[in-house]
């Protein structure tokens, strides 16, 4: 949007509302501007970055707490328990969805999102060997969404826009 | 914990006076200046008060850097008031930030750091940024590399969420329908509400699927709008206010606050429901000794930001048991005539949801129901109401009860 010698405004529709003792009577001009940002971050994913590493390794990580045995998959790095610093331990990845909901929208963030078509399948998996639940993306038919569904990891060799995407859910007994 | 209430009886926070502009989905007139300087104004005016000179301290209530498109907004607000130099504290805690700037005015209350605090919110949520911007915006609020990258929103974390009530305890899609019925038909007796509409249950199953199991209509609004409200101890109210002593007093009676992890799956197996909302209530009740506040209570302004969270909630805040908040909807429990009304005001499903102000209007709701001020939506003889506000999906939960007593 340009301003030069004549700017529109709402002056009109707004006389028709405003009677004349209205303390703001003097105050109904308005103007819109347009003002946009881009950002781009980079920032570090810290000491989650093995969890990371290991997906492009096809394998699947969890950390645990060695005082209450704990096993937290997205990892945490400080028990949530009793504050104790977790160990690695390795999964198999696979698992049992417990939730699920399908998304009929696409928010658009991250490429590697934006690019998927059609309704989104996003499951929450207790791994087996874990006690939290893991989010991410289900590829299925839609019949077969359901909860108790058993899954297992797909890994991917990329190339992605978040490490993340490394990985996603299929039925476990999907041959591919 | 210690008795704060019971200790200094006499620090007991008052209403003074409340204010708020219209919620609507674009106010195409007034930035986020304008629409707090109207909320103040309306407080200001309520009170009887020429002007701010004797209130001492000043909150402000906002949530997004990012949707108002400027920082130090706290320090802004504060400044286009006319409160400077009094002291200002920014305030902001996701969608629960209204109700934890009124909870952080009590405090200062009762400790004695000040005698008076003006607690306003705003919110430009509206149409200042696209929708798709909106969504990308509040997405931000999750965990960024966990979750939203995976295409999560809050509309997904809630409706997953929800599907596990459904799974454990059969909660049906037209029991939550319910609510997005009926607090958008109470919102037609709210002249300030931004979406009233007349509704029926088959119309919400049959609106657009946006995230299984929640539609188009069981998701709350996007607002502008701005809300004030004007604390004190008994002393300041009763010297300063003349309108203070003309209404039934209203005092801030209880708050409690409660937390959860960020992460849905972070909590499993308690996946159903907020803990944290369970936890603040339980703090809040013990203050007051409430053992049954199904009862105790009269009415609720509850954080209907999607039906089935209201549901939920029920459950959460003790008006009903684990797993019946759907049956309990379903036979009108909290309709405007049930046993205890609930979002009366509409809710923010339908009085909308700007969010750093609606925490604030939920008090503004409570309060006028209890000043007998509420009009054609008023619950003849309330004396006890609770606000529920919650961040995330419950990740920072306050829950406030306000008491008309002598």
């Amino acid at each position: 949007m340009l301003y030069g010698k004549s700017i529109k405004t709402l002056i009109d529709h707004e006389r028709n509302r405003l009677p004349e003792e209205h303390p703001w009577s003097d105050f109904i001009e308005q103007i819109t501007v347009s003002f946009a940002l881009q950002q781009e971050y980079r920032h570090s994913l810290g000491r989650y970055s093995r969890f990371f590493c290991e997906l492009a390794n096809g394998r699947f990580f969890a950390t645990r707490c060695p005082k209450c045995d704990r096993v937290y998959a997205p990892p945490r790095t400080l028990c949530l328990d009793c504050q104790s610093i977790p160990d690695w331990v390795e999964l198999s990845g696979k698992g049992t969805v417990k939730t699920f909901s399908v998304l009929h929208f696409n928010a658009g963030i991250g490429a590697d999102v934006k690019s998927i078509h059609g309704p989104i399948f996003l499951v929450y998996v207790l791994l087996d060997g874990g006690h939290t639940l893991f989010p991410h993306l289900l590829r299925c038919a839609a019949e077969r969404l359901a909860i108790g569904l058993r899954v297992k990891p797909q890994y991917v060799s990329g190339p992605v826009s978040h490490p993340l995407h490394l990985m996603y859910f299929v039925p476990e007994d999907e041959v591919l | 914990m210690i008795d704060t209430v019971q200790r200094s009886a006499s620090r007991l926070p008052v209403v003074v006076a409340v204010g708020m502009t219209p919620f609507a989905a674009h106010h195409a007139d007034k930035n986020a200046r304008d629409l707090t300087t109207d909320a103040v104004l309306a407080c200001m005016q309520d009170a009887g008060l020429e002007n701010l000179n004797q209130v001492e301290h000043g909150i402000t209530s906002y949530e997004s850097d990012h949707f108002n498109r400027q920082m130090t907004m706290g320090a802004i607000l504060h400044d286009q008031v006319g409160m400077i130099p009094k002291p200002n504290l920014r305030v902001e805690g996701g969608g629960a930030t209204g109700a934890l700037a009124l909870r952080t005015a009590r405090a200062y209350l009762l400790s004695g750091m000040c005698d008076s605090v003006l607690v306003y919110g705003c919110e430009l949520n509206g149409r200042s940024v696209s929708s798709q911007t909106a969504n990308q915006l509040f997405a931000l609020s999750a965990d960024v590399d966990w979750e939203v990258m995976l295409g999560g929103t809050y509309t997904g974390f809630y409706a997953a969420m929800m599907r596990a009530h459904m799974e454990q305890y059969g909660t049906k899609a037209e029991q939550f329908a319910h609510v997005a019925v009926r607090n958008r038909r109470n919102a037609a007796r709210n002249p300030l509400a931004q979406k009233p509409l007349e509704l029926t249950i088959d119309e919400v199953l049959n609106s657009r699927m946006i995230a299984d199991p929640y539609r188009l209509l069981d998701c709350s609004l996007l607002s502008d709008g701005a809300a004030a409200i004007l604390l004190s101890t008994r002393d300041w109210a009763e010297a300063h206010s003349e309108r203070f002593a003309q209404r039934p007093p209203i005092h801030f009676s209880a708050s409690g606050c409660g937390t959860d992890t960020m992460r849905l799956g972070d909590r499993f197996p308690n996946i159903t429901n907020f803990a944290a909302k369970k936890y603040a209530a339980e703090k809040a009740y013990e203050q007051l000794g409430i053992t049954e506040p199904k009862r105790a209570i009269d009415l609720a302004e509850c954080y209907d930001s999607y039906s089935g969270a209201e549901l939920q909630s029920m459950e959460d805040l003790g008006f009903a048991k684990r797993g019946q908040g759907g049956p309990a909807i379903a036979a009108g429990e909290f309709d405007a005539d049930g046993i205890l009304p609930v979002n009366p005001s509409g809710g923010l499903l339908g009085r909308g949801a700007p969010v750093g102000a609606t925490g604030i209007a939920q008090a503004i709701e409570i309060c006028l129901q209890l000043w007998g001020e509420a009009g054609e939506r008023q619950v003849y003889g309330a004396q006890r109401g609770l606000t529920d506000t919650h961040a995330g999906i419950g990740s920072i939960c306050v829950v406030n009860v306000w008491e008309q007593r002598d």
